[in-house]
């Protein structure tokens, strides 16, 4: 089929040595951060202390950070640099390239945020609970950005850039003043999985369980069906 | 007919690209000329779907090239932009084109696509480290790999040495033989007439003439043709044809020559031999000057 | 002999003055503000640098708003100008991430350093002039809204009293202001020369700022280790820094020594400068 070779395509394009060592060293540093949580004090709540890292820097900083450097590189570069015509001008439904860049940025993606997660929950020595939490919420939360920046990429210039200020002034600021805005930050759900999962008090601002797996799995859904469109319809360089 | 656009018309918010263009291309080699910013390289695209027209339509094929991607098992484009999936070396980049071409053996037709374009086959390097002639020949190559019936080229001779250019202009000619329709956007005058004499030329985003460009010049009636003569007596030659009325000026560039403008070729040709004849002028060349692309182009771009 | 002018005589030499490395230095500190903030660029370019600016002054329009219409007992309720830049940490924080790789990775990317080196410019003055661009930018969010709310008070006399006290907080504003400008200067510009694309540069910068939060966050509350380790965060040792200028302190960070903070602050600033000139040094500039 051809969005294998679209995948196989968008994985060496999407892979680079340079990228790969940041990223691996930065999804490094959670499980340096699991070990420092377990060599921690008896006085010390290890089960806060872990989750305050998955929380804040495994959701918060590395899930939408490396999402977007791959997602939104993944048909976005090629539409920037215009490349993008050797793809386009192909006997290829417009859905089968999503799809292909779509996976290529998951294999990638869910790997270098997942990984460090869990290896970082195992390492603070506090129970399978938080070892299962990390994978879920890690998961959910790389599928909701992934799709969402992938789209991006393709209608906005310096995409990447316009990511980081929905992750900081958005995620970072805005959604934390109030239910409503809380609703549209992706964070917040995976949050949510997060604490619940790994037996925590209910953070301020959660979403119900139901709705906290439900709705990041119909955004994504409907991101893709929006990069399609928008694909279909974009001009090529 | 391959390719017919009807009354296309691009615009860019106030810039009016291309303003009613209408033509139809069949096989052979035709020719896209046109000065900087006159609107070729958008009206490629539009042929090939990468961008809509504001107003009107085309057809390649018969089919709508926005809105059909089927259709590109029959095109192939060779883009100008330089980029490349720089990481993959230069069959590699073939190889993609042919993969997502659906051919049973693409890495075959990979390799019969390079070795056409001479490239190396075995090269290992990526396509970064290419000149930028390599880019260029491992683009068409690209386009190639598929066989496809119809094959649009913008600026496919940047980049290339002399020798590279006069083979790939072979190609382009042996493409066009095999009863493929190939429409090449080209600045380089001299070698497009190489190619054949089939012409589109656009200018200000308005198609200013097209058919062969011969019998374009002979319709441009407002221009006088110029023609070169080389003779032992180039004054009393010269006063001749002026005496006679079949030139509408001459000079004397040297001793052995002069240049003269008339507005009836025909007419001069009768005269000329007579007149030489009755000043004892012997005729040792008679050479249009101003009957290449490059003077129709010129009388063409330069009505505006 | 009949009089005779030339009035065009076609390319000639340039006998001018010539301004010197000093002027290639102003020339290309004001070409790359401009660049940045999108200034003789279509709007799209503006449109970034702008809102997150418009952010940063926000909360100053917003108090000095609030000055207005608040009761004069009140007032003493609202925000000091030192404690403004916990309103918009965020978008100082985006505002750097953007900044600095606008400013540099373009001309390694697209290969215009090797013009900009052939001028009266070595790799040190093009440092400078490059430092310099991006401190006057990052100015515009440390110390101009701080400032603006200062204004804006002291006309509503919400602010201080006497002119000497408006003298020494002004004079605290742009030491604080600056001081936080150099800061993030160098340690943006530390990692955008180590990539040749904004984007990465740009993420990367700010996975160095927030995860510094978490890193040094876990390593005080998991370890019990001191409070001193808040060196190691990029989000705040700056802003203490700043607060300490201002004469008050964190709560949490109390206990911490003000020399601390100024090591802690300027040891930031000194790795970030190594890096960069290592990094610029080494460079192959042309092919």
């Amino acid at each position: 089929m051809m969005a294998r070779t679209v995948y196989r395509l968008s994985l060496r394009l999407l892979v680079t040595r340079g990228r790969l060592a940041a990223l691996v060293a930065v999804g490094a540093v959670a499980i340096l951060l699991g070990g420092v949580v377990r060599a921690g004090g008896a006085d010390v709540d290890k089960g806060k202390a872990v989750y305050d890292v998955l929380d804040a820097y495994c959701l918060g900083v590395l899930a939408p950070i490396v999402a977007l450097v791959f997602a939104s590189a993944a048909l976005g570069d090629p539409a920037e640099d215009g490349t993008l015509v050797y793809l386009w001008l192909k006997p290829v439904a417009r859905w089968q390239i999503v799809v292909g860049a779509l996976a290529a940025s998951l294999t990638v993606a869910l790997p270098l945020v997942v990984v460090p997660s869990v290896v970082a929950a195992e390492a603070s020595g506090v129970g399978h609970g938080v070892v299962g939490a990390a994978a879920a919420a890690g998961t959910l939360s790389v599928l909701a950005y992934t799709t969402i920046f992938l789209g991006l990429g393709l209608k906005v210039k310096r995409a990447l850039v316009w990511g980081l200020a929905y992750v900081l002034i958005w995620e970072g600021a805005v959604a934390r003043t109030g239910r409503g805005a809380a609703r549209l930050a992706v964070h917040v759900y995976a949050r949510s999985v997060l604490a619940r999962m790994a037996d925590r008090p209910e953070p301020k601002l959660a979403i119900a369980p139901f709705t906290s797996v439900f709705v990041p799995l119909v955004v994504a859904a409907l991101a893709v069906v929006l990069a399609i469109w928008l694909l279909t319809r974009a001009e090529v360089a | 007919m391959t390719i017919v656009a009807e009354k296309v018309t691009k615009t860019f918010r106030d810039v009016v690209a291309l303003s009613e263009v209408s033509f139809s291309i069949g096989p052979g080699v035709t020719a896209l000329l046109g000065p900087n910013g006159a609107g070729k390289s958008t009206m490629l695209r539009i042929l090939c779907g990468l961008t809509p027209a504001s107003e009107g339509s085309v057809e390649i094929l018969g089919r709508d090239p926005r809105r059909d991607p089927g259709l590109f098992r029959s095109v192939g484009l060779v883009p100008q932009q330089e980029a490349l999936f720089d990481p993959l070396t230069g069959l590699q980049f073939v190889l993609v084109g042919a993969e997502l071409q659906g051919l049973a053996d693409p890495g075959a037709a990979a390799r019969r696509a390079v070795e056409l374009v001479e490239l190396d086959v075995t090269d290992r390097r990526p396509v970064r480290a290419y000149s930028k002639g390599m880019r260029q020949r491992i683009k068409v190559a690209h386009a190639l790999v598929h066989d496809p019936e119809v094959v649009l080229l913008d600026e496919p001779l940047e980049g290339l040495d002399p020798r590279q250019r006069l083979r790939m202009i072979d190609l382009f000619r042996r493409l066009g033989d095999e009863g493929r329709t190939v429409l090449v956007s080209s600045h380089v005058l001299d070698e497009v007439e190489k190619f054949g004499s089939r012409v589109l030329v656009i200018a200000q985003g308005r198609l200013a003439a097209e058919g062969d460009f011969r019998a374009i010049r002979e319709l441009m009636d407002d221009r006088p043709h110029r023609l070169r003569l080389g003779t032992d007596r180039p004054r009393e030659l010269a006063a001749g044809l002026l005496a006679g009325g079949v030139v509408v000026g001459a000079w004397v560039t040297n001793a052995e020559s002069i240049t003269v403008d008339t507005v009836d070729v025909a007419a001069f040709r009768r005269a000329l031999a007579r007149v030489a004849r009755e000043r004892s002028a012997r005729l040792r060349e008679v050479v249009p000057l101003d009957d290449d692309l490059d003077s129709v182009f010129r009388y063409l771009v330069a009505r505006r | 002999m009949t009089e005779a002018r030339i009035h065009d005589a076609g390319y000639r030499r340039y006998t001018g003055v010539r301004l010197g490395p000093s002027q290639a230095i102003r020339s290309l500190t004001r070409h790359t503000a401009q660049r940045v903030m999108g200034l003789r660029r279509p709007a799209r370019y503006k449109a970034l640098p702008f809102l997150v600016v418009l952010i940063a002054y926000l909360p100053a329009a917003v108090f000095v708003g609030l000055a207005a219409f608040l009761p004069h007992q009140l007032r003493g309720q609202l925000p000091k100008v030192s404690d403004y830049y916990g309103f918009v940490t965020a978008a100082i924080v985006l505002f750097v991430a953007f900044v600095a790789p606008e400013s540099m990775c373009p001309d390694r990317k697209y290969r215009t350093l090797s013009l900009y080196l052939a001028a009266p410019l070595d790799r040190l003055s093009y440092l400078r002039a490059k430092a310099q661009a991006v401190v006057a930018i990052l100015a515009l969010v440390t110390v101009g809204p701080p400032v603006l709310m200062l204004i804006g008070l002291s006309l509503q006399n919400a602010g201080p009293k006497h002119p000497s006290d408006l003298a020494i907080v002004v004079v605290r504003i742009l030491a604080s202001g600056t001081m936080l400008a150099v800061f993030y200067t160098s340690i943006s510009m530390a990692v955008a020369s180590l990539t040749d694309r904004r984007a990465f540069a740009a993420a990367f910068t700010l996975i160095l700022v927030a995860g510094s939060v978490t890193v040094a966050g876990t390593l005080v509350y998991a370890l019990g280790a001191t409070h001193s380790l808040v060196v190691l965060n990029l989000s705040r040792v700056p802003f203490e820094m700043s607060q300490r200028i201002f004469g008050t302190y964190d709560n949490d960070l109390r206990g911490v020594p003000t020399v601390v903070i100024v090591l802690g602050t300027v040891g930031w600033f000194a790795l970030g400068c190594a890096v960069t000139w290592w990094r610029y040094r080494r460079l192959q500039v042309t092919r």
